[in-house]
This record gives C-alpha cells, structure tokens and sequence, in this order.
C-alpha cells in the first residue's frame, strides 16, 4: 500500500478491510535503516538521564497500552538481572497538568502518538520548559524538525503502526539498547549542559523556553525553566500569566510562545 | 529526527579508551541485527501459522457472528499486548466494531481478585462473572506457563467458550494443556521478539476475520482501492 494513500484514507475515515490485508508485507518488513542511528543516540542519551537519576514519564492518549507496555519494560526489564529504571504511565485527558508538579529538570519524556494527536503539543513544549528529554514514536505526517529531541518514526498505516507491532519493535529496542549502553558506565557521565551554560544545547542562541509559574510582587514572573526558578523581565511582552510559555533572554521574556493554554 | 542535537554525545572516552562513537556505531548494528530477526520471526511465524491463522478466523468469525464478545488477557507487558488486541477488534479505523474487552483494564478487579483468591484466578474469575457459550477467550504468555492463564482457558473451554491461546518459547504448559482450539506458538526464545511476531500474528488474525465478516461479493482485490466498497465501509458494521 503507498504511503500517501494510507493516510489519505485514514484522514477520511474510509479504510477498507481489504485494503489493510495488503499489510501483511508491512508486518514482517525490515524497518529499520536510517533510523538506527536515532534510535542508538536516543537510548545513550536516555541511559545517560537513567544513570543520572531521571524518571522516564511514557505517554500514548490514543493507545494507552503503548504506555503500559514500555513503562513496565524499564521496570521489570525482561531479562533476568538487568536493572529495574523508573518509567511510570502518565494517562488522562490533562497529560501536561497532571506531569506539571511531579517531571523534574532532567528527566524523560517518551509518547507515542500519530503526529497530529492534539493533547502532544503541549506536552512536548512543557517539557521543553521543564529540561525533560523528549523522545517520540509516532506515525502519520513526519513532525516538524526540532519537534522532540528525538524523532522515531514509522511511515506505515496506523493500524500497522500501533495494532501491528512496529511501534512495539520500536520501544523494546529502545529499552534493550539503553541497557546496553547502562553497561558502559564510564560512557555515561555528559549531557550535563542546560540552559544558563555558554553553550546551551537546550536553547541554543535563541533563548530558553520557560513556564510562568507566578506574578511575583516586584512584577517580574517566576518562570520555571530547565536550570530551574528564575524572576523575569516581562515588560516587553506586556503581561504574563501563571502557565504562559515564554521565551527568555538575558532575564528577560522576550516572546509569548504561540499557542501557551489559558 | 534533529540530527542536529546529538553531535555532543561523542565528546566522551572512558577510562578503559572506548568512545561513544565506538558505543553508538555498536548500538547501530545490534539494533539492525535485531530488527532484522524480528522481520525474519515475524516472517516465519506468519508462514508457519498461516492455515492455523484461517481455521481460527473462521472459528473466531463464526462466533461474532452469532454474537460473541472476545474477552482477551495476559500479564504484565502480555497484558498491554492483550489490551492492543482488544482495541483492535473493537474500534480500530477500518473494520467492522466487534465487541471485544481486555481483563486487564481495571485494576480494582484485578487487586480483588489477587488479594481475595489469588493472581493465578485473576483471569478465570473475571471469564465466570461476564462470559457466556460461545464467547471468544484470547490469552498471551511468552513463556506459555502463565499460571492464570492456562487457568482462564481450563475454566473457559468446558462452559463453551472459543480458546485462542498465544504462547512462545516452546509453548510451555499451554500448548500441551490440551485446553486451546488454536494455539499460535511462536518459535523463539527472546521475549520481545516473540511479542513483536504475537502482535503480527494477532493483527492477520483480525484482518482475516473482518475479511470473512464480510460477504464475498463486496470483496475487492487484495490491495487495490475500490470507492464504492470503501464507501460501504463508511459506517462501521455493528456486528453484534
């Protein structure tokens, strides 16, 4: 089945039985090929956060499961002996709120979703708010770049993609190769850099993304960002609410990020 | 993916000199070579179950259309792939909705059960209050030796139910149980491999049975794009 017209049909809803039986290729396809190498510097970076003490929070809105599935590979890893690394489900319909008081600077977030799944948005902007490591499985349209900090993609039919097992063949070898990579402890210790270094991988040039968390007296925000709480200048941006995303430079929120919920 | 970002990962060599480049070029190719035997299990199991895949299809079929429900259950991340199946047949785009449900979806019943009779009846008790004849119990173990898995089909099978049992390894327990109508036991012996041919399998079994829910004369070819049978797809078939 091409690719367009996979999602063209789902777009409309029309998907015929017949049409998903051509899928057996797709279910024992090879699927890896470019995206090998994402997926071995997202599990070093993600063993990199475990062995640094971080969470990884998982997130699927349409296919809970998905989850389930990868949050209970990290904790009781399938092989004997391998270590059990905190991974927990977040599930709702308020994902970003409900992860609000409990993602910390550092840790991880992984979802898997189609690529135009609504309640994602947010959550991967507040995570980059929060200094939480993005990592994204998906299907549908491939995201903008710089949408996660890493992009795991399966240009299938989603019904492939989700019910079929190549999301699944995803995760699990996400989880085995950050096992991997937690074997080889001295290659563990980097990726310290957040926002306020000199060089900030986070933020770049462009400033950091921060989430007003209150109208302090003196009139400045208490933003929290990556590095943690800070007050901020917010006259250029007229005025700033509890729970606007600001971009911030030099002390000061230079821009109110598009889209931030009321 | 933002290639971009993950230059920085290679600034790190360890005491014993091994680089992250060494690292992650290592991470690349164990990552293909178990892709690829995913692919070739997958492949193989869907060749060697192929006749097994129709008969329960047919039998599966058969009961959805006299108006059974498909309870489906497992343990642990087998559960999440239970769950995905149950969601499959019960509203996934592009199917007729059959009425499907997965045991695992309330943890109050669950802890009950696990704290009143036991985990091994966790199942089984749940399949004596909802199920009835002519229902479909669909249970995953990658081991085959699940205990209240084999117990969910032992109290299912002798009240009439359809038993549809997917097991890996050599089938364990399961397979020799005598109490499955179709066993799909995929030859392998790495629990993710063998959950990644499961969900293959499960989702040929699901294809094949929208295929016989419909009549032969609305059927198109095989991977062509036929509007009018489309069309007629539009609104999803309740079957029951």
């Amino acid at each position: 089945m091409a690719r367009s017209d996979a999602f063209e049909a789902r777009e409309s809803e029309r998907v015929s039985t017949y049409r998903l039986l051509a899928t057996d290729d797709a279910l024992s396809q090879d699927l890896l090929g470019p995206d090998a190498a994402d997926l071995a510097a997202a599990s070093l970076a993600m063993a990199r956060r475990f062995a640094s003490g971080a969470t990884l929070w998982c997130a699927a809105p349409s296919w809970p499961w998905h989850a389930q599935h990868v949050a209970v590979d990290f904790v009781h890893p399938v092989i004997a002996g391998e270590r059990s690394l905190p991974a927990v489900m977040v599930s709702g319909d308020h994902l970003w709120e409900s992860l609000r008081p409990i993602a910390r600077a550092g840790d991880m977030l992984l979802v898997v979703s189609r690529s135009d799944e609504p309640s994602v948005a947010g959550l991967r902007q507040r995570s980059k708010a929060w200094g939480v490591l993005t990592v994204w499985i998906g299907t549908g349209p491939r995201p903008e770049p710089g949408s996660a900090d890493f992009v795991l993609w399966v240009d299938d039919d989603e019904t492939v993609s989700s019910y079929g097992g190549r999301f699944a063949l995803l995760y699990h070898l996400l989880s085995e190769l950050t096992h991997v990579c937690l074997e080889n402890p001295g290659l563990l210790e980097a990726e310290q850099a957040v926002c306020g270094d000199e060089v900030c991988i986070t933020c770049s040039d462009e400033g950091c993304l921060g989430e007003v968390v209150a109208i302090r007296a003196d009139g400045r925000a208490q933003v929290r960002t990556p590095a943690g709480l800070e007050a901020v200048d917010t006259t250029l941006i007229d005025r700033a609410h509890p729970g606007d995303l600001v971009l911030i430079h030099a002390g000061t929120a230079v821009t109110l990020v598009e889209g931030s919920p009321r | 993916m933002s290639h971009e970002s993950t230059g920085f990962l290679n600034r790190c060599v360890d005491t014993d000199g091994h680089d992250v480049g060494a690292l992650l070029s290592d991470l690349v190719a164990t990552a293909g070579a178990k892709a690829a035997e995913s692919s070739r299990l997958r492949r193989s199991s869907l060749e060697a179950l192929d006749s097994d895949l129709e008969q329960a299809a047919q039998a599966i079929s058969e009961r959805f259309r006299a108006g059974a429900c498909l309870y489906t259950f497992g343990n642990g991340a087998s559960s999440t792939d239970a769950a995905c199946v149950a969601a499959l047949f019960a509203r996934s785009p592009g199917g007729a909705l059959l009425p499907a449900r997965c045991l695992v979806a309330d943890p109050a019943v669950l802890t009950a059960t696990g704290n009143g009779v036991g985990n091994e009846l966790a199942f089984s008790r749940q399949l004596v209050a909802f199920a009835h004849a002519g229902d479909i119990a669909m249970g995953y173990s990658t081991s085959g030796n699940s205990e209240n898995v084999i117990r969910a089909f032992q109290e299912t099978r002798h009240r009439g139910l359809l038993t549809v049992g997917f097991a890996g390894c050599d089938g364990g327990r399961l397979a020799g149980s005598g109490v499955l109508d179709h066993c799909f036991v995929v030859r392998s012996h790495s629990v993710h491999r063998i959950q990644e041919a499961q969900a293959a399998l499960s989702h040929r079994l699901w294809a094949t049975v929208q295929q016989r829910l419909t009549p032969d004369g609305e059927r198109p070819a095989v991977g062509q794009r036929e509007p009018a049978a489309d069309q007629d797809l539009a609104e999803p078939e309740e079957v029951r």
